[in-house]
């Protein structure tokens, strides 16, 4: 797999929550949901490669999925893995325009 | 706000309003605020969605809301701040609608005319005067005995007037045609009901005789596959009839409803009874005349929009009384243009009237509606409970006030303009087509 398609499927989209909306008024960071797999440096290109901005920091945290009780049996929901981009001050990201 | 004012000819007229930004923007705003409360974004708790993403995501269709809004107020307030008086609805043009440099809009609507009553004292109104004399009542009872026929088997020829009974079987090259056999049909020589040639072939016929018609059905025949066939109908009559005219006798008067059978009552019944149908024709008569004046004092230009109404309105009246009476909707194929005509008559005199009531503070007289309710209970079985009827209903009593109201604008007119009395007969006025 050549590096720029590899970059197209690091991304999976944006994470919208209360805190992403913080984040992004106080420390200019972006929240993403990202490929499991993903390493901060492919993050960065990603993002820069995508979004057109420049990326100052990553941080990265797996989420572990939430376990559901059904009638039946127990399920759970996939791990996924969120990143805090922080976009160079003064660059911004609009989302939800383009959705 | 800015307004203008364009006349586009005629009652036309066009206004352009500009509303400024501010405005918009502070009821956007606004509508945004209270839209936080209750709004539901995914990711966030009800509530506690921050102003900019309600914006980002409802902005766009809240100032589409706020505009429609913006555009009906601004319009009314800028047709009041003109002293214009629309007739209508008016169509809306959206110039500049962007958000940020605020609303720009067209409207183009009709306005009422200006009306100017007229003196009417130049103008003559015929009107029709006519006394009922013993003749009309004679002809009248002659026409209510036609209609009280009697049919009285006779054991003769059957001549023109009579009525013949027949079983019939009409063929075609030999074959019977579809609805071309009956029995026990009633036909009445001489009126000239059925298909040329069928009744005077029955002529001189006697009960059990059996005749052979040969004819051609007419080429204007309703059935298209008969229409200018020739066809050959086996005729046995069963019965021949001769018409009788009720006497002139007590039965008779029973059966107009005198319970006692006395001629003359009876005769002084229908004469009021004419006497009632005259003065309802006369009056509507004087009041057709006084109006046709009124407009031809009056003309006015009538705005398009209320004609159309009008003429919408007609329409679906027009089809209502159709279906009453039996048609499918579907059947019914009408048209607004077909009334429009009629709609605007309607309208100027409408408008003309108000205009009219307006200027001479004509109120409809209160002992005038009672004596108008009194007048139509009357006929009734129980008139003291259609009095209360018309009384305890708003709307009933003002259908009643507006139709006295009119009376009073008929008598003002007839007061205002010269009065040409037109003798005429009675057949003359209630028949004017047979005369």
């Amino acid at each position: 797999m050549s590096n720029q398609e590899r970059l197209m499927k690091v991304l999976l989209g944006p994470h919208i929550s209360e805190k992403a909306h913080q984040v992004a008024d106080q420390c200019n960071q972006v929240v993403f949901k990202v490929a499991p797999d993903a390493t901060k440096p492919e993050i960065k290109k990603a993002v820069e490669l995508l979004l057109k901005v420049d990326v100052e920091s990553v941080q990265v945290t797996n989420v572990n999925g939430k376990t559901k009780r059904s009638r039946f049996a127990m399920g759970k929901r996939k791990n996924w893995r969120k990143a805090y981009v922080r976009i160079k001050a003064g660059q911004d990201i609009n989302f939800m325009g383009a959705e | 706000m800015q307004v203008s004012v364009e006349s586009a000819g005629g009652l036309q007229r066009t206004i352009k309003v500009a509303v400024p930004e501010e405005t918009i923007e502070k009821v956007v705003q606004n509508r945004l605020q209270n839209l936080t409360r209750t709004v539901k974004i995914k990711g966030f708790r009800a509530g506690k969605v921050p102003l900019n993403v309600v914006k980002q995501h409802y902005g766009k269709q809240v100032r589409q809301e706020v505009l429609g809004e913006v555009i009906q107020s601004s319009f009314y307030e800028a047709v009041s701040q003109e002293k214009l008086r629309p007739a209508g609805s008016p169509s809306f043009d959206t110039q500049q609608t962007e958000a940020g440099k605020g609303l720009e809009y067209t409207a183009t609507f009709d306005v009422y005319p200006e009306i100017e009553i007229r003196d009417m004292s130049g103008m003559t109104i015929d009107k029709a005067v006519c006394e009922i004399n013993d003749a009309d009542v004679d002809s009248m009872i002659e026409t209510v005995r036609k209609q009280q026929i009697q049919w009285e088997a006779a054991d003769k020829a059957a001549e023109n007037g009579d009525r013949v009974t027949v079983d019939f079987k009409g063929t075609i090259d030999g074959e019977v045609f579809q609805g071309g056999e009956g029995s026990g049909m009633s036909v009445e020589l001489g009126k000239g009901r059925m298909i040329k040639g069928f009744e005077d072939g029955l002529v001189g016929i006697k009960v059990d005789e059996e005749r052979t018609l040969n004819l051609t059905f007419p080429e204007e025949y309703h059935a298209k596959d008969l229409a200018g066939k020739p066809v050959q109908f086996a005729i046995k009559a069963t019965k021949v009839e001769v018409a009788k005219l009720p006497e002139l006798d007590a039965e008779f008067a029973k059966r107009l409803g005198v319970a006692d059978g006395d001629l003359d009552k009876m005769r002084s019944e229908i004469r009021a009874n004419m006497q009632r149908e005259l003065d309802s024709t006369l009056k509507s008569k004087v009041k057709q005349a006084a109006m046709d004046k009124l407009l031809e004092a009056n003309k006015i230009e009538v705005p398009d929009a209320l004609i159309q109404g009008e003429a919408n309105h007609l329409m679906n009246q027009m089809g209502n009384n159709l279906m009453n009476q039996g048609m499918k909707r579907d059947q019914i194929r009408l048209d607004p243009s077909m009334f429009s005509e009629q709609a605007e008559r309607r309208v100027a005199l409408g408008l003309i009237m108000a205009e009219i009531v307006k200027q001479q503070g004509i109120k409809a007289d209160a002992d005038k509606v009672k004596s108008y309710i009194d007048t139509v209970a009357a006929s009734y079985e129980k008139p003291e409970e259609v009095v209360q009827w018309y009384y305890g209903d708003k709307q009933r009593l003002s259908e009643v006030e507006s139709l006295v109201l009119e009376e009073q604008l008929v008598d003002w007119i007839l007061g205002q303009a010269k009065v040409e009395e037109k003798k005429m007969t009675f057949s003359e006025l209630m028949y004017p087509d047979k005369v």
